[in-house]
């Protein structure tokens, strides 16, 4: 394979890197999300392993009238929406869907009591009787927080709209958000921060541009007739090289009379010498050895 | 070769590839410890104790307790509108001064209720000492509210409390940790009062002048209606169910207990009179007897066990806040 080959390969392995890596990086998932919610209740809490929730890093609500966010410790959190409707947030589903369900208050600790109470109330309880109803329909709902607030640790009001820092909530706090007119919350939003696993991506599109300019040089000497440039480089090495004779003395003269060659001696080989042919030769005699090396060394 | 079908195939494979580049969002972990375990945060114990003092003097310039709204309650409410009364009465009757700077507020770590706040206040003046005062929070919808109040006994100091970040322990009044336990120590000091300073259970407490105050007022009166050719007695219980303790640092308890006293004094072939402040609280037609209806409040300090040291009164006063025949 020749290097222009090899360069062709690495173009259509680059164009390929290359495609995928563009098509990718458009389709890149963003960092930053938002998962919303419709909240039908006027109450919605938020655990603290949830407020905790590492990827969490806004809490908002959009609605209608004025809307109040607390924290508050977890008992008393749950003890003030033990009489109310509420919805719990449980987390993210995906990263677009919020987990939501009933809030269900967790049931009181059950002491046993020694002395159970079967006594029956021997005065017939009076007959609930049906009234009419004086308020009409569409009056405004009652609002839901009308008791005692000294159990809410941070209050935050927003007027339509709230958004509240996940940061900003203390940790091992439960969060509760409602309306004050008792309506439907409205909108949860969460917005939320990932850590997509893109990182390939960039090194994907740099190689294969890298690698698409290299095929894109193979393939520009493979259209383009060199062989007029190559022949002028030729001609133009040997004008070069043809060029004066050289100076007297220098290293390019002495080259060209070979004054550097040692002479070497071709003296005959004397009448005794050692036969070549090892199977003809008679056994050399040890007076022979020094002979033939002494010729050896007078080279 | 039909390169369109591999060519969609590569690019939903890509697509496909690029959006899986995210995972799935994480369960969520457990919930962090938090920081302040208390049932208040010391900002939050300071708006109860504001917005109380701040119902109080509005209250006291109407000199009218339904400005009191549900901020005050209990006996707090019971004598302070019995101080409302007497003023509007006597011109130069002033309800008693409750100083509303603090300078410690003992929050309680209770995740169920009822639940207590004690404040003490700064010292309101020379001769004055500071006011320990008890908030109790009845359950999640109601508020804080003042329930009694004392002055400190001269000389007498606080305990050390847990710290605000952890909040003290509720305690109930047969808690068995403290010796004696806080029912016992409080139906023994009752004791002690009702049987005067002769009482053997007088030993069994630290000295203090609410009891040698209750005790001269006793020889006074006594002294008093046998001139008259009557009588004088007084009863005094305790209510249990409205005492409230709270753990102290070094393992004893704190405890707030309401007394209800009643002062009978009686004369033979006359009609007793009382004060013109008195007048205005009197419920009836007076004639040869007269009951005063005091609803008092006792700080009783039990130190804790190996600390040494008797329990003792470090808060107490004396509320009149009814007359009767």
């Amino acid at each position: 394979m020749t290097l222009r080959t090899s360069a062709l390969v690495a173009g259509v392995l680059g164009l390929v890197l290359l495609v995928v890596g563009l098509i990718a990086d458009s389709r890149r998932p963003d960092a930053d999300v938002v998962a919303s919610h419709r909240i039908d209740t006027p109450v919605a809490v938020l655990a603290p392993e949830i407020v905790g929730y590492e990827p969490l890093r806004r809490i908002a609500v959009e609605g209608d009238g004025e809307i109040v966010a607390h924290t508050a410790r977890t008992a008393d959190a749950e003890a003030w929406l033990a009489t109310r409707e509420a919805t719990e947030i449980t987390g993210l589903v995906t990263w677009e869907e919020v987990g939501v369900r009933a809030y269900v208050a967790p049931a009181p600790a059950v002491e046993p009591s020694p002395s159970p109470s079967p006594s029956a109330s021997p005065e017939p309880s009076p007959a609930p009787s049906p009234s009419p109803s004086p308020e009409a329909e569409g009056e405004p709902e009652e609002p839901v927080d009308t008791s005692s607030t000294d159990h809410w640790r941070t209050t935050w009001h927003g007027q339509g709209r709230l958004a509240v820092f996940a940061s900003a909530i203390p940790a091992g706090e439960t969060f509760v958000i409602h309306t004050v007119n008792g309506g439907p919350l409205g909108t949860l939003e969460l917005y939320a921060e990932r850590d997509p696993n893109d990182a390939w991506i960039t090194p994907l599109i740099v190689w294969g541009a890298i690698l698409l300019i290299v095929g894109v040089v193979g393939l520009l000497y493979t259209l383009i007739d060199l062989r007029p440039w190559q022949r002028k480089g030729e001609e133009w090495l040997s004008r070069r090289s043809a060029k004066g004779e050289p100076k007297e003395g220098s290293r390019r003269a002495r080259r060209l009379a070979g004054a550097q060659l040692p002479e070497v001696p071709l003296d005959p080989a004397p009448a005794d010498a050692v036969p070549a042919d090892p199977a003809t030769a008679a056994p050399a005699t040890t007076d022979q050895i020094p002979q033939a090396d002494q010729k050896g060394g007078e080279k | 070769m039909n390169r369109k079908p591999a060519l969609v195939a590569l690019g939903i494979g890509i697509a496909l590839v690029a959006s899986g580049c995210v995972a799935p969002p994480p369960s969520p972990g457990p919930a962090p410890q938090m920081a302040r375990e208390a049932a208040l945060l010391d900002t939050q114990a300071a708006a109860v104790a504001a917005d109380t003092f701040a119902r109080l003097t509005e209250a006291d310039a109407a000199l009218d307790a339904s400005l009191l709204g549900d901020r005050v309650a209990g006996d707090a409410l019971t004598v302070r509108t019995a101080q409302y009364k007497v003023a509007r009465s006597v011109s130069d009757a002033k309800p008693e001064v409750l100083p509303s700077e603090m300078q410690a507020l003992y929050v309680s770590a209770e995740s169920s209720w009822p639940r207590v706040l004690a404040g003490v206040s700064a010292q309101p003046g020379d001769n004055l000492t500071p006011v320990v005062s008890l908030w109790v929070q009845d359950d999640i919808a109601s508020p804080y509210s003042l329930r009694a109040w004392a002055h400190m006994i001269p000389g007498a100091s606080m305990p050390s409390m847990a710290s605000d970040v952890t909040g003290a322990a509720q305690l109930s009044v047969t808690e068995s940790s403290v010796a004696p336990t806080p029912q016992e120590a409080i139906e023994q000091y009752v004791e002690y009062l009702r049987a005067g300073k002769g009482s053997e259970l007088a030993a069994a407490f630290a000295p203090d002048t609410y009891a040698e105050r209750l005790f001269a007022g006793r020889d006074v009166l006594s002294t008093a209606a046998s001139g008259a050719g009557g009588a004088y007695s007084d009863t005094i219980e305790a209510d249990l169910e409205n005492a409230y303790v709270m753990a102290t640092a070094d393992g004893g308890a704190l405890v707030f207990a309401p007394l209800t006293v009643a002062s009978a004094f009686s004369v033979s072939n006359a009609k007793v009179s009382v004060p013109a402040a008195d007048q205005a609280l009197v419920e009836g037609t007076l004639d040869a007897t007269v009951t005063h209806h005091y609803r008092d409040l006792i700080v009783l300090y039990i130190p804790g066990p190996g600390t040494g040291g008797l329990p003792a009164v470090v808060a107490a006063d004396h509320h009149l806040i009814k007359v009767t025949p």
